[in-house]
């Protein structure tokens, strides 16, 4: 199922400011499809508000966004969702009365598929996450790592062009964990989408991203490789301190 | 000309009345997001605390036979005892809800006490008189002022002023504005919640007091709607000067008297019967103009 | 079987009415149904309301609105052939001087409350959440002030009399089981889907591609329709019409049923409405008066309000979704075919991972 036309998502200095405070000061980064971009920092450091402006809940003032070359940035959250941009939340933000399955079904409603196409493919993907469970259990009573689970599923129901997941591991053991880090490692193949990964999570980020984007503070800090950011002086000094600049020290 | 003073008084007049009620509605909106339809029947039962309740079409006095201090002071003190105990009984045990549940909570609090004034008054409108003196004209540079409008204007502009004055600066004034725009903030900072809601409800009641008391004297007539359509226009003055917004509650007040006087004043006469249609279809273009009210306060949900 | 499995929550409302519509209508006393149709008109108003509000969370004060422009179409089209001319000048020639059959009349009186309720549907639906539940306030007020003093054509305050009263508690009933129908059909449609997205979760329902305006407009659009449908009803049954019916007491009565029944759920809203509608009259009876043995005692007049109004609210401070918990009646027994598909389902996705 893999894209045979690779699509790009640029954000090109983007400023966002919150009342006084900078939320992000003039940050470019970019991605294609199946690639995998890690987006770390201290909290505080404009992530969220990274993704919220990717995927339209925040427009850029001024910065632009790009999807394919076309100026998207002021569509809003809703023609983002059509265009191809999916996302997940920091808290899950599942439809609490509604079933696991419906949860899944309304994105595919939302780009319009027609109710059978959207629901068969609602449980093709419940299938691929291994979500083995009743598909027709309210998402209110839903233990805590199936939530983070169906709410990435259901940013995939959307087909997007690129998935941005906002904290997936957020509360989770090292088992489920490691079963996120299978589910995101094959989104790319899967979906043949882009993967944007916001995670404090280091073992996740190391262990699925092809490059890293490092933001503090509202700027870029670094981008590249795992390997390269992780020896990286100001990542480390971000992170932890003038002290730590040793690489040994954190990762 | 003189016509346009006289618009400009009646739409002063009138705005000051609007703005006083919009302030009672937004302190209650600012400091517990409820929107207090109950507000209305607090303007209607001080009103009717005026007489003995009975089904007569013009009762005896009660409060109203008094001497006009001591006349006002029952009044108010009626109207702030039952915004006490509607708060303590009814408001207070849905204070973290969701603002539909309280809206309608508002509505069943509204409706309740409606009824009891049904239960014991009887639904006929009565008449009831007093300041009798003050439906005399006075005339100043020219222009006839009724003494009712000219008091209504002088009350409401005062109690404007005090209140102000008491938000900023006394020490509880000051918690209070606090926690009207900024609830959780001010928790954090060690505002008491239970005693700031009270003052909050304590003041509408004060509010819904005095309002009472100039509407008797410009209408002299009971009636069990009688708050209810001034409570609308306040609730519309709050949403359209930014709910959550103490000063925008004032400048809505004001803006939906201009409104509502300009189009009495200007609208051709066989259409002046429908100036309220009017004026909150204008309510609705400006809310669809800026959704958020003049004075925005509350921010955008947080994603 | 499977649509009996489907439509199971549907059915289980409607039987039972059917059933008790039945019996009222062999062994009741003239009183009894009378009062059972005016519940059941109330039931088809409040299942359009639901239609909107339960699915879309937003608390509309203006229904009432399409209810009185339906019942007012339908007397100008149907009542008071010789006085029209002269209480209702102020009608176009072609109704004022016509009587229309009744039911091309209660169809356009529909037409015109859905009419109504989608041009305000377009301009209302652009709102936030709370603002247009707020705005449907304005719509009342508007609506009433605009009847209320457009004397000739609607004769103001003053009650229209001499409508024909052809709405009986079958033919109530009849209307109570389609818009049930209808209301279960459009919640489990696409739309109605997608609008109880909203309402659960408006960020994320944007971010799933979920259209706010459409979705909320077009089921208070549908809505309208209903709640004119309940209007027509409502001046047939009473043969009158009078403005005083549709402003805020009635619309209030009508949410209480919703909160008391639940609002979020079909089962909710006929429960409640039946609930309160044998309450209110056991308790006009009671103020009426009963005697026994000798004595009489009457409950004081207005008991029915407060009665009302304490129950919503200790409803809403300790029962929040109301008695039905925003649930529907659902087909108690998993069939033994299902059990079996969820097994499949569970080897053949473990068998994938392996």
């Amino acid at each position: 199922m893999s894209e045979s036309r690779k699509e790009k998502l640029e954000a090109i200095d983007v400023h966002v400011h919150f009342g006084g405070v900078k939320a992000l000061n003039g940050v470019n980064l970019s991605l294609q499809s199946g690639d995998i971009l890690g987006l770390i920092g201290p909290n505080g450091a404009g992530k969220t508000t990274m993704v919220n402006v990717l995927s339209g809940f925040q427009m850029p003032h001024p910065g632009t966004v790009k999807l394919n070359g076309e100026n998207v940035s002021n569509l809003s959250a809703r023609k983002m969702a059509r265009a191809g941009i999916g996302r997940s939340f920091q808290s899950a933000r599942l439809f609490p009365k509604l079933t696991v399955l419906e949860n899944l079904v309304i994105p595919g409603l939302g780009i319009g598929l027609s109710r059978r196409a959207a629901t068969s493919q609602a449980r093709d993907i419940l299938d691929w996450i291994g979500y083995r469970e009743d598909p027709d259990r309210q998402c209110d009573s839903l233990p805590y790592s199936d939530e983070r689970r169906i709410s990435i599923a259901r940013a995939l129901a959307l087909r997007p062009s690129f998935a941005l997941l906002d904290e997936p591991a957020s509360g989770m053991n090292e088992q489920e964990c490691d079963r996120l880090m299978q589910i995101i490692t094959r989104i790319p193949q899967e979906f043949g989408c882009g993967v944007v990964l916001i995670e404090h999570n280091m073992h996740v980020i190391m262990g699925v991203c092809h490059r890293i984007h490092v933001l503090d503070g509202g700027k870029s800090l670094a981008e590249g490789t795992p390997d390269e950011v992780k020896k990286d002086p100001k990542v480390l000094r971000a992170y932890l301190g003038e002290q730590a600049s040793r690489p040994e020290a954190v990762i | 000309m003189t016509h346009f003073i006289q618009v400009l008084i009646d739409a002063v007049a009138i705005g000051s009345l609007y703005a006083l009620v919009a302030l009672a509605i937004g302190l209650v909106f600012g400091v517990m997001r409820l929107i207090n339809f109950a507000q209305g029947d607090y303007i209607t039962i001080g009103a009717y605390s005026l007489v003995v309740p009975s089904a007569a079409a013009t009762p005896a006095l009660m409060f109203g036979a008094l001497p006009w201090p001591a006349m006002i002071l029952c009044v108010i003190l009626t109207v702030v005892v039952l915004a006490l105990v509607t708060e303590r009984l009814a408001f207070r045990p849905l204070r973290n809800s969701d603002l539909t549940s309280l809206l309608i909570s508002s509505f069943a609090v509204s409706y309740f006490l409606q009824s009891l004034i049904l239960m014991v008054h009887g639904g006929r409108p009565k008449t009831v008189s007093i300041g009798d003196a003050l439906s005399r004209a006075v005339e100043i540079f020219g222009v006839r002022l009724p003494g009712v409008q000219l008091l209504t204007m002088v009350v409401a502009l005062t109690l404007l002023i005090v209140l102000v004055l008491f938000l900023k600066k006394t020490p509880i004034g000051i918690q209070l504005r606090a926690a009207a725009e900024d609830f959780q903030m001010a928790r954090l900072l060690g505002v008491p919640a239970n005693r700031v809601i009270a003052i909050a409800f304590a003041i509408s009641g004060i509010l819904g007091g005095t309002i009472s008391l100039l509407v008797i004297i410009q209408t002299g007539t009971l009636d069990i709607r009688m708050g209810l359509m001034p409570t609308i226009f306040a609730f519309f003055a709050t949403v359209i000067g930014g709910m959550g917004s103490l000063p925008g509650a004032v400048v809505g007040g004001y803006i939906m008297g201009i409104l509502s006087v300009l189009l009495q004043a200007y609208l051709p006469a066989e259409l002046r019967p429908f100036r309220d249609a009017g004026v909150f279809s204008i309510v609705i273009l400006i809310l669809l103009v800026r959704p958020q009210g003049i004075f925005a306060k509350t921010a955008k949900e947080r994603v | 079987m499977l649509i009996l499995k489907r439509m199971f929550p549907v059915i289980a409302l409607v039987v039972p009415l059917i059933i008790v519509v039945f019996v009222i209508d062999q062994f009741g006393t003239g009183n009894m149904q009378r009062v059972s149709t005016e519940a059941l008109v109330r039931l088809v108003f409040a299942v359009g309301l639901y239609m909107f509000v339960g699915n879309s969370g937003i608390l509309s004060f203006g229904h009432m609105t399409f209810c009185a422009v339906a019942a007012y179409a339908s007397a100008w089209q149907t009542c008071c052939s010789m006085m029209k001319p002269t209480i209702m000048s102020g009608l176009p020639a072609f109704v004022r001087d016509n009587t229309f059959p009744l039911i091309p009349s209660a169809l356009t009186s529909v037409g015109l409350a859905g009419a109504v309720a989608l041009v305000s549907g377009l301009v209302l639906m652009r709102l936030s959440f709370f603002s247009a539940s707020i705005s449907t306030l304005a719509l009342l007020v508007i609506m009433n002030v605009v009847f209320a003093n457009w004397t000739t054509v609607t004769m103001g305050n003053s009650t229209i009399v001499g409508l024909p009263v052809y709405v009986t508690i079958w033919g109530a009933l009849a209307a109570t089981v389609v818009v049930i129908v209808l209301a279960y059909l459009f919640q489990n449609s696409r739309w109605g889907l997608m609008l109880r997205a909203t309402r659960e979760e408006e960020v994320a329902a944007q971010a799933s591609g979920v259209s706010l305006y459409w979705s909320r407009f077009i089921a208070f659009t549908l809505s309208g329709f209903v709640a004119g449908l309940a209007g027509v009803l409502f001046a047939h049954f009473m043969g009158t019409v009078s403005l005083s019916n549709f402003f805020l007491n009635h619309t209030f009565i009508i949410v209480a049923m919703l909160v008391i029944g639940g609002m979020h759920s079909l089962a909710g809203v006929v429960v409640g409405v039946a609930l309160i509608s044998a309450v209110t009259e056991v308790l006009r009876q009671a103020e009426a008066g009963y005697s026994i043995g000798g004595l009489s005692f009457a409950v004081p007049p207005g008991t029915q309000e407060l009665v009302l109004a304490v129950t919503m609210l200790l409803i809403l401070i300790f029962r929040k979704d109301g008695i039905m918990g925003g649930k529907e009646f659902r087909w108690p027994w998993p069939a033994r075919s299902d059990r079996l598909a969820i097994e499949e389902r569970k080897v053949a996705s473990v068998q994938r991972s392996s």
